[in-house]
């Protein structure tokens, strides 16, 4: 009986989630529908789609604009939470560690990635190293930040049980402090991950190749704007995949943790 | 020689001051190997600073603790500790848990499996080992900890209030599990509590600290045969003395 209702409210549920995604291209249906219109109707961006497939631009299917946007985000992700979470432990682990690096933290902070384009274009050149700079930029601060809370917060009582059992230094850190601190450093990965993807778009943008940051800017600039549906649409349903592989990865990492069914 | 000494535990003149604040003053007790220590008194003596002090979180301002006639060294002895809360970590099954000191004293994998299997048969969690604390009761994850203490085989297991927090079938249950395993394994254990009924009901011997600048005012041997009878005359008569004992209004 009880697993009974169970199923039935999930099925509901879903049923809802299904109704409120028909109820935006409905929306869409209407908005692109009037004859001065200059929506395109989410016909004719499918029909694009299938003849982007037939017509590649820049000699690359969609798929591989999609992997090469994709391919920029996880390495500078890859990169920023490498250098991240040590520092981020470092600074909630060390009082004095804290006091040297927080002020120039905070104050590099608040600069939007998007701001230091002119100087790392000049550094960098305006190729792959540049946009992997950019991502690491702009998912490094909400690692550190992330990381740094959840050390500071570790549980004292479960530190000290650490230090009477005879853990010290790397090996506290490694025990204790790390699992303890594991759901703020995941908050923080999943925060840079959707920030990662927006800061590799906007670089394409900017300037690229190729990725779906560059097809919208082409379809911009050649008044395409089925292309640039296409291009937003698939950088939204890119974006919402990745997040949900994300909490999935976070289940797996952490079976321990009940808040997460 | 260690052997010809009775004594796992010697406090002599121990002294604590943060500034001009003295928490403890003047305290001395022995425990003897294999004793059962219960020791009470009223709030805020300075009780936790008492314990710190044992572990060695803390300095003595002068005074010292002796454990087999040695000074009490974190990285010689082994000091197991229960805090009030439980406090099995919670990204570690329960094996993981109970089996976590050993290996961080390096004892080969096997025997801890083997030392893992045997703690759980004692405390009845065998068929817990493979789940986390979070899918048990509170206090199952207790007799958790109690647990992942007395497999480090301590040389003396420090518990503060661990029972605090539980309700009166539970503290029973966990009471009569705490006796037993002390038994079994032959420790030494020091129980912090403010639940006089408890600390008869527990000690051996019982220590009554006196109001802040704390010190040992009485030292009350509790020799009724276990398991006790909450009940008895004399159990009562034990109880309403180490009461008036204690009574600081």
């Amino acid at each position: 009986m009880k697993k009974h209702t169970f199923v039935v409210k999930n099925f509901l549920l879903n049923l809802l989630s299904f109704l409120s995604l028909g109820m935006l291209v409905l929306l869409w249906i209407v908005a692109s529908s009037g004859e001065s219109s200059i929506l395109p109707s989410p016909y004719e961006v499918w029909s694009k789609f299938i003849s982007l497939s037939e017509n590649p631009i820049a000699g690359m299917s969609m798929l591989g604009h999609s992997l090469q946007s994709l391919r920029r985000v996880f390495v500078g992700l890859l990169a920023a939470t490498a250098v991240g979470i040590p520092l981020g432990t470092m600074i909630g682990w060390s009082e004095r560690f804290r006091a040297i690096v927080q002020p120039v933290f905070e104050i590099i902070r608040p600069i939007p990635p998007l701001a230091w384009v002119p100087l790392i274009s000049i550094w960098c050149g305006v190729f792959e190293f540049s946009k992997y700079i950019l991502v690491f930029i702009g998912t490094f601060s909400a690692i550190v930040v992330n990381t740094y809370a959840g050390v500071n917060l570790a549980n004292k009582d479960n530190i000290a049980v650490g230090r009477m059992f005879g853990a010290r230094g790397i090996r506290l850190i490694t025990d204790v402090v790390f699992p303890s601190a594991l759901p703020s450093i995941m908050a923080g990965l999943k925060t840079a991950l959707t920030t990662g993807w927006g800061v590799v778009l906007a670089a394409e943008m900017i300037s690229a190749n190729y990725g779906l940051g560059m097809l919208v800017t082409r379809g911009s600039d050649s008044n395409d704007i089925q292309l640039v549906l296409v291009a937003m649409l698939l950088i939204g349903i890119i974006g919402a995949l990745m997040s949900t592989a994300f909490t999935i990865l976070e289940r797996r990492l952490s079976p321990w943790r009940t808040d997460l069914n | 020689m260690a052997e010809n000494n009775p004594y796992k535990v010697e406090v002599r003149h121990l002294y604590k001051n943060f500034g001009s604040l003295e928490v403890l003053k003047d305290c001395n007790f022995n425990v003897r190997r294999g004793e059962f220590i219960c020791v009470v008194g009223p709030t805020g003596c300075g009780k936790t600073t008492f314990l710190n002090l044992l572990t060695c979180l803390l300095e003595p301002t002068s005074g010292e603790i002796l454990i087999d006639g040695k000074p009490a060294n974190p990285k010689k002895h082994n000091l197991a500790f229960v805090f009030q809360e439980p406090t099995a970590y919670p990204w570690l099954t329960v094996r993981k848990n109970l089996g976590y000191c050993l290996s961080l004293k390096h004892v080969p994998k096997k025997e801890i499996a083997s030392r893992v299997e045997s703690i759980a048969k004692l405390m009845g969690l065998s068929a817990d080992l493979d789940r986390y604390p979070s899918e048990l009761s509170t206090s199952t994850e207790q007799k958790v900890v109690i647990g992942r203490a007395f497999a480090m085989n301590p040389d003396l297991l420090l518990m503060d209030e661990p029972y605090g927090q539980m309700d009166i079938k539970t503290r029973f249950y966990l009471e009569d599990e705490v006796v037993r395993i002390w038994k079994e394994l032959n420790s030494t254990v020091l129980f912090i509590t403010h639940n006089i009924e408890e600390a008869v009901y527990l000690a051996d011997r019982i220590l009554i600290l006196s109001q802040k600048p704390a010190s040992v005012k009485e030292d009350v041997t509790v020799s009724l045969p276990r398991p006790r009878d909450i009940n008895s005359p004399e159990f009562v008569r034990l109880r309403s003395y180490v009461t008036d004992q204690i009574k600081w209004w």
